[in-house]
């Protein structure tokens, strides 16, 4: 199934999931693009492996819809599974099979065999760097090795949309940094990924878009442009001595949103902080201020975060 | 093809687990090893409370069968030992079998029929005189069983056993001999012979007066008769003419006159002088009086039949014939070799630890299912357009795969390491172990679809099939087992399996429907187990 760019292929509707008395996720509504690389950012129990589980088909929704590629997913639909790649949380592979017979038994499960199934299975394994192991025990791989083969598995049959749930858990930077290539490399090819973590510096570096989810609720989904809008920058000026005047001649520098003083200097608040730093720089100058500290805070995913769920994203 | 693919993946994984290999293959090859060159020569045989006479019978018999007896004397005695409800006879099929058994301690003693021992018998008589010439078999210590041609081979290390055995040939033979010898006896009582001799030991002494005496009367009668008798008195009148007429006026006189003489001993001495009491005794005579003798004394005796020649005839009690249930050909079942190869116990031991260790199947396939959790895969099986069956069914068709291979490979190696056989009907014993893999694969994926660790495998597997194993009677002989146990057992397929096994390998001819009925009855099981699992197992 050959999906148009911009074409919608996945869409989650006001989904509910309960496990008895405990409300995993509740009324998660999402839109992913053909193509996108879409980040879904939550700590650990916000609900982003209930909703991955939903969206794989492992478990049901108590309401709620998915569609997948326009169609009503479930369970049942087998055939849209087929277009469905997963890379799990924990390894799903097999120790005691060598990395190419992992790779073989899973691409049999999606109806590759013979000659196409070799080629795949060789590409794949160039792709993650495990040619030269391929003949091994993946018993005998390291952790990040396995992680490899573990992505590697999720894509051997060459699916419509991958789920990664946590897929740098766990690895050593070399490993990151190749899982990280590979994901990049399969997205510009245009496979559709949606990537779970609850690293911000992963979703930020790889996502286009991100939805923070929390307490089983998506508390925000756009652009990491847009999400970091929705704080001010702050530049905070430390000064030897201070002139009858300078606060309201801060206030109306182009970009400053407010002014308020602090301990031995001001705070500038700011939508844009490139813009509005030379014009403070500028101003101390001209009216001889000697500046002892410049402190800039910019927002961050982090206290965005922070902003729309009131804790830290590590807590 | 997707099941076939995870059958293949679950092959393959279950073929490289080494510790499958030694669970499933090695260890129960290595237990019917130590037990095989541990256990006695009896193990698995039902006790038999019944005294065991081993015999040898090298007997000829007679030339030829003219009334009694109608068989070799051997068979005689033979049927008299197996006659009784608490003796067994084994035949042994040579003399050096017997020495052998004798020599290791395997038998006390063996009797020996040897091949003249029904000539012997037959020679058997009270009679001093007879052609051939007759043997008194007996002496003070019973009947001299040597004499006969009835050896005891005696183990002198049993000498109790050896007594008993020696004591009741001695009473058989004394049961068979008797009767024999009486009958033989008292058929010569007023025969021809006896007769003659009776005659002959009478001829030369004379009629004593006092018979004579006692003859008047017979003599008075005969004249009477004569002279009253037409054809007689033709005679006389042609003889004597006119005379006859006088004769016959006379005789009353003649009558009284010889009356007269009769009443005189001396002249009864006198005339009797030459004549011998034996001539009285005319072959007529005998004829007529020696087999009213003979009745006339068995009259005397009627409690008994001295003519029966068998001990329940001469005591005219109930005939009691040889019982051939209790007669048994003798078996070599110790086998051979260092390894007793072909030992009846291996009959036993290996289905036995076959269907023991096929159940613990339980571990591979529990394994299997929990290392599919553990790794995860189980999830992306879950993910991939597979349902439900085909995951289930991809398990089931290896385990079953590895359990019939497991069952053939330890039929094969105990066919070549331990000389067991196959029956008559190696086509059923595959059968048996199909179905047997059938139920123990239901049980493995149902203690699977339960366990969700290692360890709970390895603890509820083990503890199950050990359990069901002891109740089953895979650990010791099922014959061994009381009647109400042995029926509680057959709530186990194991119980099913060793009974289908034990018609296979334990009896010539086996009952073919017993066979297929437990076949059935473990599919059911191997059925029903897989459909609990079916609803317990957690695959999606």
């Amino acid at each position: 199934m050959i999906v148009p760019m911009s074409e919608t292929v996945l869409e989650v509707v006001n989904i509910r999931k309960s496990y008895g008395k405990t409300v995993a996720l509740d009324g998660v509504s999402l839109r992913v693009v053909a193509g996108e690389l879409f980040g879904l950012l939550g700590p650990n129990g916000a609900g982003k492996t209930t909703l991955l589980s939903i969206l794989c088909g492992l478990c049901e929704a108590n309401s709620g819809e998915v569609r997948l590629f326009g169609q009503i997913f479930n369970r049942t639909r087998r055939d849209l599974r087929r277009l469905v790649g997963i890379g799990t949380q924990d390894l799903s592979i097999y120790p005691d099979l060598t990395a190419r017979e992992n790779l073989r038994f899973f691409g049999r499960l999606y109806g590759l065999a013979g000659k196409p199934l070799e080629a795949r299975v060789d590409e794949v394994l160039a792709s993650v760097g495990l040619t030269d192991r391929a003949d091994d025990r993946v018993g005998t791989f390291s952790g990040g090795m396995k992680r490899r083969l573990n992505l590697a598995a999720a894509i051997i049959h060459e699916p419509q949309i991958l789920f990664l749930d946590e897929p740098t858990t766990g690895v050593d930077p070399q490993s990151r940094n190749h899982i990280f290539s590979q994901v990049k490399a399969l997205n510009r090819a245009g496979l559709t990924v949606i990537y779970t973590s609850h690293y911000m510096e992963e979703v930020q570096e790889l996502c286009e878009r991100i939805a923070i989810l929390d307490g089983g609720q998506v508390r925000a989904c756009d652009t990491l442009p847009n999400l970091l809008k929705l704080l001010d920058a702050r530049v905070r000026v430390g000064l030897a001595t201070d002139v009858p005047g300078f606060e309201d001649r801060l206030a109306r520098l182009p970009g400053a949103k407010s002014v308020h003083p602090i301990a031995g200097g001001y705070e500038v608040v700011t939508d844009f902080v490139p813009q509005l730093l030379p014009l403070v720089l500028a101003l101390c100058a001209e009216l001889g201020l000697r500046i002892t500290t410049i402190d800039l805070r910019e927002p961050t995913l982090e206290r965005v975060f922070l902003h729309l769920t009131g804790r830290e994203l590590r807590d | 093809m997707a099941t076939l693919t995870l059958a293949a993946k679950d092959l393959r994984l279950l073929l490289r687990d080494a510790r499958s290999a030694i669970i499933l293959l090695i260890t129960p090859l290595l237990l019917i090893l130590v037990l095989g060159l541990a256990l006695g020569e009896g193990f698995g045989e039902k006790p038999d409370e019944r005294l065991r006479i081993s015999v040898v019978n090298l007997d000829r018999g007679l030339s030829k069968y003219d009334g009694f007896p109608e068989k070799p004397w051997s068979e005689v005695v033979i049927d008299d030992l197996s006659a009784t409800p608490d003796i067994r006879i084994e035949l042994i099929k040579d003399r050096a079998e017997a020495e052998k058994l004798i020599a290791r301690g395997s038998r006390a003693a063996v009797l020996v029929f040897e091949p003249d021992f029904s000539a012997d018998m037959s020679r058997c008589s009270f009679l001093t005189r007879a052609d051939p010439p007759p043997i008194n078999p007996f002496d003070r210590d019973g009947v001299r069983l040597r004499e006969l041609g009835l050896a005891v081979l005696k183990d002198p290390t049993q000498p109790v056993t050896a007594s008993i055995i020696e004591q009741v040939t001695q009473v058989t033979m004394l049961r068979v001999l008797i009767p024999w010898m009486i009958g033989r006896a008292f058929e010569r009582v007023g025969d021809k012979t006896f007769m003659e001799a009776v005659a002959a030991k009478l001829r030369d002494e004379s009629i004593p007066p006092s018979v004579l005496q006692e003859l008047d009367p017979v003599v008075q009668k005969l004249l009477t008769a004569l002279f009253a008798d037409k054809e007689f008195l033709a005679m006389l009148d042609k003889q004597f003419g006119l005379l006859a007429g006088t004769i016959k006026g006379q005789v009353p006189k003649f009558q009284q006159l010889i009356h007269e003489a009769f009443k005189k001993p001396e002249l009864m001495a006198r005339i009797g002088k030459g004549i011998g009491l034996g001539e009285v005794m005319t072959p007529a005579v005998r004829d007529e009086v020696g087999p009213r003798v003979r009745d006339e004394v068995q009259e005397l005796l009627s409690n008994y039949d001295f003519r029966a020649k068998t001990w329940a005839g001469l005591n005219k009690d109930r005939m009691r014939s040889g019982n051939m249930a209790n007669r048994s050909e003798y078996k070599d079942t110790s086998g051979s070799g260092f390894l007793n190869r072909g030992a009846v116990r291996y009959q036993i031991l290996v289905p036995s630890f076959t269907v023991l260790f096929m159940f613990f199947l339980v571990l591979s396939v529990g394994w299997l299912f929990v290392a599919e959790r553990k790794h995860g895969t189980l999830l992306r099986l879950r993910v991939a357009p597979l349902t439900r069956a085909q995951i289930l069914m991809g398990k089931l068709l290896p385990c079953l795969m590895v359990s019939l291979a497991q069952g053939v490979f330890l039929f094969t190696a105990g066919w070549l390491l331990f000389g067991l056989t196959w029956g008559s009907r190696p086509d059923l014993l595959l059968l048996v172990v199909s179905c047997t893999s059938v139920a123990a694969v239901g049980l493995a994926v149902l203690v699977a679809s339960i366990a969700r660790t290692e360890t709970q495998v390895a603890v509820y597997g083990t503890l199950l099939v050990l359990v069901l194993g002891g109740v089953s009677g895979s650990l010791m002989p099922r014959d061994l087992m009381p009647e109400k146990m042995k029926s509680v057992s057959l709530v186990t397929p194991q119980a099913w399996a060793l009974d289908a096994y034990a018609q296979l390998l334990g009896n010539p001819s086996p009952n073919v429907v017993l066979i297929l009925g437990a076949c059935g009855i473990l599919l059911g099981f191997g059925v029903v187990f897989t459909l609990i699992a079916w609803w317990r197992m957690d695959l999606e």
